[in-house]
Order: structure tokens, then sequence, then C-alpha cells
């Protein structure tokens, strides 16, 4: 008698996918990359109590994903500065397709699903001319190819479309890199960062900055709350302790720092490593290097902070928040952190909400 | 108090490598009260404004605070109190500016506790009341009356950690577990003092030494830590020795690699014979400066490969991938 999940894949090959959905994948709330104790890479699904909901492998270690919002089914991305993606199918654990970057392209990490799920977004860089890209793939088609479009700006890095609305949001990091230097940053003294919005056709709509004097921080995260403002976190390029305050809210057009004391700043060592705009209406940033995650008031400013060695990932959840670390552990995030879950695995740099 | 932590391993993922009542009893709770008791014989060293007492006492606070300055968990965090204590690296010199405008205004603030704890952090704590002391300055009554408030702060924030230290939060360290609100599990207790471990090493190694040395080509000298004091490098000394201390503490069996490291770094930064680090401008006394550091390294790498890897908290997947 075949099992459950034979029975499954032998529907997806028979091109029944239509009828799945993310309860098929054991019902998670939320995707994360990791690493095993072995040293395999995987992609995870988490439920909303921090249990692992499934576990499927990837071929190299992976950095963030985007859920389909609707099929249960996944883009997985490389670490920076990677050439693939995986569409994995988070219930058979099949891979569905490869993306491959075009021919002198590199994708950095991020991607975004169209309103209607039938298109995909990814971050790139055009290597020749160091500008940033946002690549468009059919989904419907196998994922191919269609089309391509500027970012407005330079290294593009996490890009998200707004909730409930068709337009999407790419901050630009401003940070030019090339593969044979790494991720060496080779145009640290003219670096112009910056928020853009752009239709899923991509026409922008809207490009915000920071003041000239703050142009070496880099907007490099960021989440989209309902009413279509944007928590925004940055990482400063220069003396972590001569750094200006590293969150920002994209509000009616303009993007305005939060205010934050001098050590919460010192906290974040110049570095967010993921922004979450949490179902309470408040912001949450973390940093690895600092070990913290931070709450903000988009209003009021900083709230509270926690420390936890190696926290990076964080997402909104039904209870404000949920956050990850690199040693395992998957905690609440409320008015403190509150660990909810353990695992042998060490989580990958970013949380993605289904 | 060894049957506490034996019972709560019962219930802990990891087993028995590392010693949190150790750490507590012989550790933080000694340092906090060295510190409470140097703070407040610097209020009393201020009554008389008399220089030479009070640059005494500022050093013997400074040394007091060299021994608790790492742990930057618990009751520091909670009350927000790091900066207000020593503010430090300052790029901006914004002592010296906080300090000028406290000054140039006579700002009342200095005759009301509640009030001066309000005034920037930057112009409270050591290194504010460094820039008071060693450097030239009009002993006017303001200036007596500014040194007594920083002095009255630092002893307020010394006395304000040792009681929370002593009040609860020691036992609510040793009693890591599910019903204990901070510390969840063992574990997660002793993960919290191996940060604080491994984040004073790269401070020492990134901060007090790295910033001073610069590059070779720009050399920072001016950047040195309390260099006005001439006790950049005491304070290097001092945290080599503190650190030491919380390793062999946290550590429940032999460290030998760390040991001899910790015994390596302390050796040459002792040898120094510089006391405010001036020598990273001069090329023949700089080598000894960067030998030192990546002693330091040595350091950092034993305590990771012998504490950190018994503790399954071997350095940061994340924190060093960065993006």
């Amino acid at each position: 008698m075949p099992s459950r999940r034979s029975f499954l894949a032998g529907l997806l090959a028979s091109g029944m996918t239509a009828e799945l959905s993310w309860a098929d994948a054991g019902g998670p709330s939320h995707l994360s990359a990791a690493m095993t104790p072995g040293g395999d890479y995987v992609l995870v699904g988490l439920r909303p109590g921090g249990e692992l909901a499934f576990s499927q492998p990837l071929p190299g270690r992976g950095h963030a994903a985007v859920a389909h919002p609707a099929r249960p089914e996944a883009v997985a991305f490389a670490r920076r500065p990677g050439t693939y993606a995986l569409v994995i199918d988070c219930v058979s654990g099949a891979v569905l397709h490869a993306l491959a970057a075009p021919a002198g392209h590199h994708f950095y990490g991020h991607g975004a699903f169209s309103a209607d799920g039938t298109l995909l977004f990814t971050t790139e860089n055009h290597i020749a001319s160091g500008q940033g890209r946002v690549g468009v793939w059919a989904r419907e088609d196998g994922y191919a190819r269609v089309g391509g479009r500027p970012s407005g700006g330079i290294g593009p890095h996490e890009m998200l479309r707004l909730p409930g609305r068709k337009l999407l949001a790419v901050a630009n990091g401003g940070i030019l890199t090339r593969p044979e230097t790494g991720r060496e940053k080779l145009n640290l003294d003219i670096m112009r960062p910056n928020l853009t919005l752009m239709t899923e056709a991509g026409d922008i709509t809207e490009q915000a900055a920071l003041p000239d004097g703050l142009n070496r921080s880099s907007l490099r995260h960021i989440a989209g709350f309902a009413d279509g403002s944007i928590a925004c976190g940055f990482q400063w390029e220069g003396d972590p302790y001569d750094g200006p305050a590293l969150v920002a809210l994209y509000k009616d057009g303009s993007l305005r720092l939060l205010d934050s004391p001098e050590d919460a700043v010192r906290s974040l060592d110049a570095y967010v490593g993921s922004v979450a705009a949490l179902s309470d209406g408040k912001i949450a940033v973390t940093s690895p290097r600092g070990g913290v995650v931070q709450v903000f008031d988009p209003t009021l400013g900083f709230l509270v902070q926690s420390l936890q060695a190696d926290v990076c990932g964080v997402a909104a959840s039904g209870g404000a928040g949920l956050a990850t670390d690199g040693l395992g552990g998957v905690h609440h995030v409320g008015e403190r952190l509150q660990r909810i879950g353990q695992h042998n695995l060490a989580f990958d740099n970013h949380l993605v909400a289904i | 108090m060894k049957y506490v932590l034996v019972a709560a391993c019962l219930y802990a993922p990891t087993s028995l490598v590392a010693d949190v009542n150790a750490v507590v009893t012989d550790h933080i709770l000694p340092a906090h009260a060295a510190f409470d008791e140097a703070g407040a014989a610097l209020v009393t060293a201020t009554a008389a404004c008399d220089r030479p007492e009070m640059q005494a006492a500022y050093h013997a606070a400074f040394d007091a605070w060299m021994g608790a300055s790492h742990i930057q968990f618990g009751p520091i965090e909670a009350q927000g109190l790091s900066l207000a204590i020593a503010f430090w690296p300052d790029p901006k010199n914004q002592t010296e500016k906080s300090l000028a405008r406290l000054i140039a205004a006579e700002d009342p603030a200095v005759g009301d506790p509640l009030q001066f704890a309000e005034v920037s952090v930057a112009a409270q704590g050591l290194m504010a009341l460094e820039s008071l002391l060693f450097t030239e300055r009009e002993e006017s009554p303001y200036f007596c009356a500014l040194a007594q408030a920083i002095a009255m702060h630092l002893a307020q924030s010394a006395a304000s950690l040792n009681a929370s230290w002593r009040g609860d939060h020691a036992q609510v360290l040793m009693r890591a577990g599910p019903q204990n609100a901070i510390y969840q599990s063992q574990a997660e207790a002793q993960r919290v003092i191996y940060t604080a471990l491994s984040t004073g090493l790269e401070f020492l190694h990134d901060q007090r030494l790295g910033r001073p040395l610069g590059t070779f080509e720009r050399p920072r000298p001016r950047r040195a830590e309390a260099r006005r004091s001439e006790r950049s490098q005491r304070n290097i000394v001092l945290s080599l020795h503190a650190l030491e201390a919380l390793a062999t503490a946290l550590a429940d069996a032999d460290i030998p690699e760390t040991r001899a490291a910790f015994a390596e770094a302390i050796a040459r930064a002792d040898a120094l014979d510089d006391p405010s680090l001036q020598g990273v401008a001069d090329p023949a006394r700089r080598f000894r400066i960067e030998v030192l550091q990546q002693a330091v390294g040595t350091v950092q790498r034993a305590v990771d490969e012998e504490i950190g890897a018994a503790l399954g908290v071997r350095a940061g997947f994340n924190s060093l991938d960065g993006d």
C-alpha cells in the first residue's frame, strides 16, 4: 500500500498539484534554511509552536526562501553570490525546478511572488554593469525566465511584495561587489542605497533614501505592514561606534530613522541581519553580530532588547513574532524572547512567514 | 551549593561541562562587590576635591570595574548602565563635548543625582571623570561639583548592580530551568556566560588593541582607551586577568591550551612598558603591540575550541556569515 507521501508524490507527477495546499506539507507557518549537525543543508518548515513541519535537503548553504502564496512550494536561494535557486515541493521534497541566473548575472538570495502567485521575482546583479536587476520567472511555464528590469539601484538584497497589494519593494543596498572578488565591497565612498517601490510590471513608482551623510548605511532588509509602510534595517559601513540608528520606517513617501538610544545602537554592532513587521504592529530586528533582538514601535522608536547568541531569522507570526538562531533555538518574540523550540540544527539568516 | 547544579543538570541537554555556580559565586559576585566598594570610596575621595586624591580613587575604581566590565548580561543589561559607567569607544569625542556643554552652562544638574542621571551618558562614568581629572582644567567650584556628581552617579550604578546580583540575579542564573523566566535551561545559562567571555576577548582584540593599532600606514594612538590617565596597558592586563578568571571558573575541566594562551598574552601585556599605547605609532615599538594582539587571538581560538566546542556554542553560523 502506498504511503501518504508517495501517494502525494504520485499526484504531483500526474499534474494534480493544484489540489495541494500548505496543510499537506505538515502545516508550516514559516520556512528557514538550516545546516544539520552532519554539515548537510536543508530547507525546513516550522509550525507556529516551533516544531518542525518538514525538512528537505538542499545542495548547498541556503540564505532565504520565499513561499508560494497558495501552493506548498518554496523557492530556496543559495547564499550570495549564488547562481542557483531551487523550487522545492514541500510535501514530497522533490526539486520541481532549478533556476539558474542568466549568463552574466548572479542572485542576491531573496525573491518574492506576485499577488496571484504566477510570477516569481528575484534580486540579481548584472555583473558587467554592476546594476541591480529584478528577474522575472513564470511559474506556469515551469519557472521559465520571462524578463528582467532594473532594480532601481546597485546591490538589491531583500525584496518583497507589500501585503495585500500588487506592489514590490526592493532594498537596494548600494554596495557593488563582483564574483571574482567575492564579497569585497568596491564602492563604499560613493554608495547610494535606496528603497525602491515598483509595480509587478516593473514601473518604479517611488524611491527613498536616507540623507546624504548617511549614504554608508546600506539598506539590506525590509518588511512590509498591511498599511503599506515598510520597516527597514541597515548595515553601517564604517566605525561601528560612530554609526547612526539602523532601523527606519518608510511611510507616506519618506524614510525616517527611528529613535534609538546610543547603547541600543551599539548593541547591533553596525549590523541588522533581518527585519520583521510583527503582527502587533511593532518592528523586530536582529543582529547576529551583536547577538540581540530589538523591538521598535514605529512611532516611538526603540522599546526593548533581548540577548540571544547568533540570532538572525525573525518573522511575524500569530503571536507577534518568531525568531531563530544559529544554535537551533526557536523563540517567541514579545516583551522578551521566550524559547519555544530547540532543534539540532543551525538556522540560517532568514525566517520567512508563509 | 554544588548539589544545586548537579540536580539542574539532570534536566539539562548538555553534560556537565561548565560550572555556572562557580562563575557566580567565585567571579561575578566578588567582582561586583569590589566595584561597589570602590565606587563608595570614590565618592568619599571627591568630597575634598583634591585632585591627586581623586585621581587615585579614579584608578582604584577603574581597576575594580575591569574585574566586572565583561559581565555585560543581567542587571547591567536590564538597567542599561554599560555606557553610563564607561563611555568608550568614543570616536566623536562625545565625552569632551558633553562635559564642555555642562561646564559652559554651569548646568545645575550636577546638584541633583536624579537630574544628573538624565544628562548625556557620555558625560557620566569613568571616561568623563578621566577627562575631568587628567586634562588641564580650572578647579572651579563647578569643577568640584561635576566631579562629585560623576562620582556619585558611578557609585550609585555600582551599588545598584551589586544589589541586583546579590538580591536575586545570582539565584536566577544558578537556578536556570523551564520555570525560569530568563534562563530557560542550564545550557542557556552557560551560553550566556560563554558569550560574555568570547565578547570580552573580542572587545580586547578588536577595540582595546585594534583601535589604536589602526593600520601600519595609519596608526591611531589617540584612540587608545583611557590614554589620558595612562591606563591603556593596565586595562589590557586587568582585562586579561578577569577573562582568564571567568574562563577558569566556567570550564569544569582542565583547559591547558586556554591556560597557556592566557599566560603568554598576560606576559606580553605585562612586558609592554607602554602605559598609553602610544608605541602604536612607532614602528620599533608597534611590533610588540601587534604580537600581543596576535596572542589575544590565540586565546580566542583556544577558548573557542576548549570551552565553546564543549558547550556547543562555537562561533557564529550567522554572525560570521554576514549578508
